[in-house]
């Protein structure tokens, strides 16, 4: 069977009008990667033509195909005895649903993300200077994710170090500039919000 | 002949750019000039990552031009701040523990020329802010080493009422804006300070520590603006702080020998300030480094990379 038949088929499938023959051999050769990834271009194609936001990649069958193929083993090591068999199963349901919501949480981070960048590209952070008008610094974003408190330790050796220090670290810095200079109530609200936790 | 239209225009922009930078360098003076001789009180609001919080100012210019300011929280502690002539007078505790000598620093104004170098003055408008007409006026980084501010100034006054901090994508950072605001002089009985704001402590301290060290590197336009030395708040080390600025952003950087504990390098952001934690080798043992401020994380890593000990330098 040739490529070109594959994809023909899977492109009849994605647009439902895949014959019987066509549904069997698409899915006959879904464990193929390469498959998988003309599956998953053609899907963006698709989103691209009407104009939905979509993930690229998003796999969430090989997943929760790795997800059980690793807890298949202890499942069916316990098989003989009761009360472990139906633990067994619990686990197996469990960490699929780890993997698909895993998978869910990816999708909207990235969903947020390409709704970003789409606001971004269309509404420049700068318009050129108008005498009068739209006076915003137009897009900006209060995003959770390149603005949060996210700590990304490189390594944590010893979090403890940096957990004595920095807190300290950062109302000390607050705290001269609030009380240093005369820029007015802007440094003083800063240090001030971190004493509101 | 083919000259000519291209001087024209030349001259014609030269004519024309002033024009607009003139009108930024302006409002900033302004802006410079109005805290120092309007009275007001009013109540704002500041917003940044995780945390909202409302504000009472009172702020009042006495006829011989002393100035007095009492800041205070509105919602959860009440925290407050009492300045006269822009010194310190009182703080409610946990807003000046950290504090060593706030005192001795003298208090920068605000220099609309110094600043046109690192940011273009961009007037973007008008607006309206607590019930008041407002220009609006953009501070563009020209470099990726700040952030840019986008101020709305009243029209009336020149104060500032809305000041918001913006990233190089174009996401906020922070947020400062009053939602009400009066121009009359406060009530001299607003300005007392409350029961919790206690006298700042003064209690300098030999730097000796802060002056052993200097940066390879710096942002361009930042300059050294004070050195302190703390005990560090987890042991009995000496920590050297050094604080610069370009004249609106700053930034400190915490060098704290380290004596053989293990800590690994740290980035984290809270709002508007960053955090970069990297080890720094010396012939004296390691040192962690701590940059903090309100910077790009990138410029904050550099910063801390080029940190490095006078002693080793002169060898």
């Amino acid at each position: 069977m040739s490529r070109e038949t594959l994809q023909e088929s899977l492109s009849a499938v994605m647009d439902n009008q895949a014959d019987e023959l066509e549904l069997r051999r698409v899915l006959a050769a879904s464990d193929d990667p390469e498959m998988r990834a003309t599956w998953s271009r053609y899907q963006i194609a698709r989103a691209v033509m009407h104009k939905e936001l979509l993930v690229p990649r998003l796999d969430i069958a090989a997943a929760v195909s790795a997800a059980l193929a690793d807890d298949a083993a202890p499942a069916v090591q316990q098989a003989q005895r009761g009360p472990w068999r139906t633990i067994g199963r619990l686990a197996v349901a469990a960490s699929v649903t780890v993997a698909v919501l895993a998978g869910v949480r990816l999708y909207n981070q990235d969903d947020i993300t390409g709704t970003q960048l789409a606001q971004q590209a269309i509404q420049p952070m700068l318009s050129t200077p108008q005498a009068s008008g739209q006076a915003m610094l137009a897009g900006f974003n209060s995003s959770e994710e390149a603005v949060g408190p996210a700590v990304s330790a490189v390594g944590q050796g010893q979090p403890g170090w940096h957990e004595q220090r920095l807190p300290a670290y950062l109302r000390q810095h607050a705290q001269q500039a609030a009380m240093s200079t005369s820029e007015g109530a802007l440094p003083y609200a800063r240090a001030a919000s971190l004493e509101t936790r | 002949m083919r000259f000519i239209p291209f001087s024209a225009l030349l001259l014609g922009s030269c004519l024309a750019l002033p024009a607009v930078a003139d009108e930024g360098q302006a409002l900033l003076q302004r802006l410079a000039n109005a805290e120092r001789t309007q009275s007001f009180q009013g109540t704002f609001v500041y917003e940044r990552n995780g945390s909202f919080s409302t504000h009472s100012i009172w702020h009042l210019v006495e006829e011989d031009g002393a100035l007095r300011e009492r800041l205070l929280q509105l919602d959860g502690s009440a925290q407050e701040v009492v300045r006269l002539d822009g010194k310190v007078q009182c703080a409610s505790g946990a807003l000046a523990d950290q504090l060593i000598d706030s005192q001795l620093w003298p208090a920068r104004e605000l220099n609309a020329e110094q600043l046109s170098e690192w940011y273009e003055l961009r007037v973007l408008g008008k607006s309206r802010v607590a019930g008041r007409a407002t220009r609006v006026l953009a501070l563009v980084p020209r470099d990726q080493h700040r952030y840019a501010i986008e101020l709305h100034l009243d029209q009336q006054t020149g104060l500032p009422l809305k000041s918001l901090l913006i990233n190089d994508k174009g996401q906020l950072l922070e947020r400062f804006q009053f939602t009400q605001l009066q121009t009359e002089a406060p009530a001299v009985v607003n300005l007392e300070p409350g029961v919790g704001c206690r006298p700042v402590r003064l209690s300098p301290e030999r730097a000796e520590t802060a002056e052993a060290w200097h940066s390879d590197w710096l942002p361009p336009g930042f300059s050294l603006s004070s050195v302190t030395q703390r005990r560090s708040p987890a042991s009995d080390e000496p920590v050297a702080c050094q604080v610069y600025d370009d004249g609106l952003a700053r930034f400190s950087v915490f060098m704290e020998p380290l004596r053989g504990l293990a800590a690994e390098d740290l980035r984290t952001q809270l709002g508007p300030t960053v955090v970069v934690s990297r080890r720094l080798k010396t012939g004296d043992g390691d040192v962690m480094v701590t940059v903090v401020g309100e910077i790009p994380l990138g410029t904050a890593e550099r910063v801390a990379l080029s940190m490095r000990a006078v002693a080793e330098v002169a060898q």
